[in-house]
């Protein structure tokens, strides 16, 4: 196989636009999509390799309850130990004076931005805090996240409490979920002391809340599609309550997943706990994973517009470099360092740095990518190309995109 | 529709009125800064637009804190604690580090965070001397507004300065070494109970509802505004050079563009849909014909005056006292900023 590289655009396309102060990324064939554009893509893409890996989830422990307050507990316990271990209280905007689980409304209502989730926070007390979000790209991976991201804001707050003098303490309740069909996502966070109520196991964390009938609830001309930092009317920043501001020049490095930050640690956890092999585990994230890749470009239609949104000249046919056009618009919005060793009709090779594509730290996310890669080649290119791992250097990952046939596959 | 949650919450008027009423004593530790050396005075002259240097030993003074574009990236409070030693308190405390080490180049001066060392208690309301003069070794007699003194409470060394965030006339600070705070407290707490008042625990009262009545701002209200808008300029030292002069004597010489002005809904128990900056994001837009003339940057409630009442960062002269306008359906007035 040669090892050309097919010829590419200037590495300076784009100062025009102004791309140098606000990033974009670039495909093959030199298709530009802004930032923000990109961000929003690689979202969704997240997300439904999210929603994929849940599947496996829901296949290793098929109870919803047990299934839940498994997750539920493992992410409480690990944002606990998050908090407790990188207290950022400054980074949030929480002063010395905060005392209690209040403030930890703060480190979600910045997360919620910096993760695309629009909306608002509509009351910020120590008895009380509401925050309603419009969008939520992680709304089709399942209610058991819903409750569990609750159960890890539960814990950034309680660690949060612990870094100041006593405090009231608050239940964080998510009384509408967007993964559940709600319009809005809305965590009500309130005192037992101020608003009582009976004690409540972790996953059962969806409310109702006793204040709720304080909710505030946006109506639809007054809902927003954009996070502050992509607005124009915030000036392209996110300011909470207390003036922590953030503009969005490092979004793209911040974006987390919900496979990353829940789904696969959850999968992890159940390893763990005995419900299922770690072989047994790896088994059915790779079946799944496949089939949801697979499903993404099942339809022609699909293809078309992939091409499309690449800028794929007509004379490329079927071959590899249709999926390496996907991973590279993908890599490079998540900030993922990667270098292309071959590009073209034959074969398409990259080397991935795996710390940027395990993000926030979760090695099994890579691997959850090329489990996806594989399936989406099928149906992107044809049967006859596979995506598979070779030689990879230390901490890298080596993928090559080619024809391949296998008697087993 | 936004249900009003203030003016139906007698937990939060219970607490406001005690400071209104008799007293109010609350945890209201802020980031500290300690600013030490031979050039500490020029170099405090240098970062706020308010005169440093002329302040006496034991006094104490309000300033904001520009960037280089004029605008306000801090309002703090400096205490000039020795000759050449002083205190600045801060809600920004990270950042107000690093601009404090990356300005500091030239000025014989040392910086540090001394957050960690220290608690403060403030005791507010009108039977706060009295609370106090209980518990003090020597007592708050004679204490001048921004002044503070040393001080000790059953042999605990303490600091109390008189001033505060209430707009109350009789207001304290009580500054106590980190390790003392449990036995202040309890001393504090007990003194004010004996005068019938009590502990203030809701932020939204220590932070937004009091201030409000007062005029005063918190930080998030000051984001991206310049003193001329809001009403900060009228002690700024303009013979001296700081930070933002330059920048800020453009806005002096063409006027500023918006201002702050207070408002209020009509009917004191409608509910109402307007967002406001305390909670984040940009305030809801304020339309006069059409036109968008402000942001609402903060909706609270007097419960002293039983309405809600804000502020609206307006373009200059666009609303003045008595205009009316509709928000969302909800009939405001524009009035003065402060309701005592």
């Amino acid at each position: 196989m040669s090892k050309k590289i097919d010829e590419r655009i200037p590495a300076n396309s784009g100062d025009g636009a102004n791309f140098r102060q606000f990033n974009a990324v670039q495909s093959p064939w030199n298709k530009l999509m802004s930032y923000q554009d990109a961000l929003h893509y690689a979202s969704r893409f997240e997300s439904v390799l999210s929603a994929a890996v849940a599947q496996a989830y829901r296949i290793i422990i098929p109870d919803y309850a047990t299934r839940a307050s498994e997750m539920c507990k493992e992410a409480y316990a690990r944002l606990l130990q998050t908090g407790l271990d990188y207290p950022n209280d400054d980074g949030f905007g929480i002063h010395p004076f905060m005392c209690g689980s209040y403030p930890g409304a703060l480190i979600g209502d910045k997360g919620d931005d910096a993760l695309l989730m629009c909306g608002r926070c509509n009351d910020f007390g120590t008895y009380r805090c509401e925050k309603e979000l419009d969008v939520c790209d992680w709304d089709i991976v399942g209610s058991e996240l819903c409750r569990a991201t609750t159960m890890s804001l539960q814990g950034q707050a309680d660690a949060t409490e612990t870094r100041h003098r006593k405090g009231h303490k608050l239940d964080y309740l998510m009384v509408e979920a967007k993964g559940c069909g709600d319009r809005h996502c809305r965590i009500i966070a309130e005192s037992r002391e101020k608003y009582p109520a009976p004690e409540h196991e972790l996953w059962q964390s969806f409310g109702p809340a006793v204040s709720d009938e304080y909710k505030k609830d946006t109506q639809e001309p007054d809902t927003v599609k954009e996070s502050m930092m992509f607005r124009e009317e915030c000036d392209y920043r996110f300011v909470n309550g207390t003036n922590n501001e953030t503009d969005s020049s490092n979004q793209m490095v911040n974006l987390s997943t919900a496979a990353s930050l829940y789904m696969l640690p959850a999968i992890d956890n159940a390893v763990r706990l005995g419900y299922t092999t770690k072989e047994q585990a790896e088994w059915t994230k790779k079946c799944v994973l496949e089939a949801a890749g697979k499903a993404l470009f099942g339809e022609r239609y699909a293809i078309r517009a992939c091409r499309e949104w690449l800028g794929v000249p007509d004379e490329i046919g079927e071959d590899g470099r249709l999926l390496g056009g996907v991973i590279e618009m993908l890599l490079q919005s998540l900030v993922c360092a990667y270098e292309i060793e071959a590009f073209n009709e034959n074969e398409v090779v990259y080397v991935i740095d795996r710390g940027g594509l395990a993000i926030t730290g979760t090695q099994s996310l890579v691997e959850a990518h090329l489990y996806m890669w594989q399936g989406m080649v099928k149906t992107l290119v044809n049967a006859m190309w596979s995506v598979w791992e070779e030689d990879s250097p230390k901490g890298k990952m080596r993928i090559k995109i080619a024809k391949k046939i296998d008697k087993f596959m | 529709m936004y249900k009003n949650i203030f003016n139906k919450d007698e937990w939060k008027r219970a607490e406001h009125m005690a400071v209104r009423e008799t007293a109010g004593w609350y945890l209201f530790t802020h980031q500290l800064m300690e600013v030490q050396g031979e050039d500490a005075a020029k170099f405090l002259d240098h970062i706020f637009p308010n005169p440093i240097a002329n302040l006496a030993v034991g006094r104490d003074r309000y300033t904001t804190m520009l960037n280089e574009d004029g605008e306000i990236i801090d309002d703090v409070v400096v205490l000039r604690m020795d000759e050449d030693r002083y205190w600045v308190s801060t809600l920004y405390g990270t950042k107000a580090d690093d601009w404090f080490y990356y300005h500091s180049d030239g000025f014989d001066v040392d910086t540090s965070e001394i957050t960690e060392d220290w608690h403060m208690f403030a005791v507010q309301g009108p039977r706060s001397a009295e609370a106090l003069d209980s518990v003090l070794a020597e007592g708050v007699s004679g204490l001048r507004f921004f002044e503070h003194k040393n001080d000790s409470i059953d042999g605990i060394d303490v600091i109390v300065n008189r001033g505060g965030f209430t707009g109350e006339k009789l207001g304290f600070e009580v500054y106590c070494a980190a390790d003392d705070a449990d036995a202040v407290e309890e001393a504090i707490a007990g003194a004010v109970s004996a005068v019938g008042g009590r502990e203030i625990t809701e932020f939204q009262v220590f932070a937004w509802t009091l201030p409000t009545e007062a005029g005063f701002y918190y930080m998030r209200d000051l984001n991206r505004t310049n003193p001329f808008e809001v009403g900060l300029e009228k002690n700024i030292d303009w013979d001296k050079d700081f930070i933002g002069k330059a920048a800020l004597l453009k806005v002096k010489e063409n006027g500023p563009a918006r201002e702050m002005v207070g408002f209020e809904i009509c009917d004191a128990n409608e509910d109402y849909y307007i967002r406001s900056k305390q909670f984040g994001g940009p305030g809801e837009p304020v339309f006069i014909d059409g036109e968008e003339v402000g942001r609402v940057s903060k909706l609270v409630y007097s419960y002293v005056k039983n309405v809600n009442n804000g502020y609206i960062l307006a373009k200059k002269g666009a609303l003045r006292i008595g205009d009316r306008f509709t928000i969302h359906g909800t009939d405001c007035v524009v009035t003065e900023k402060r309701w005592l």
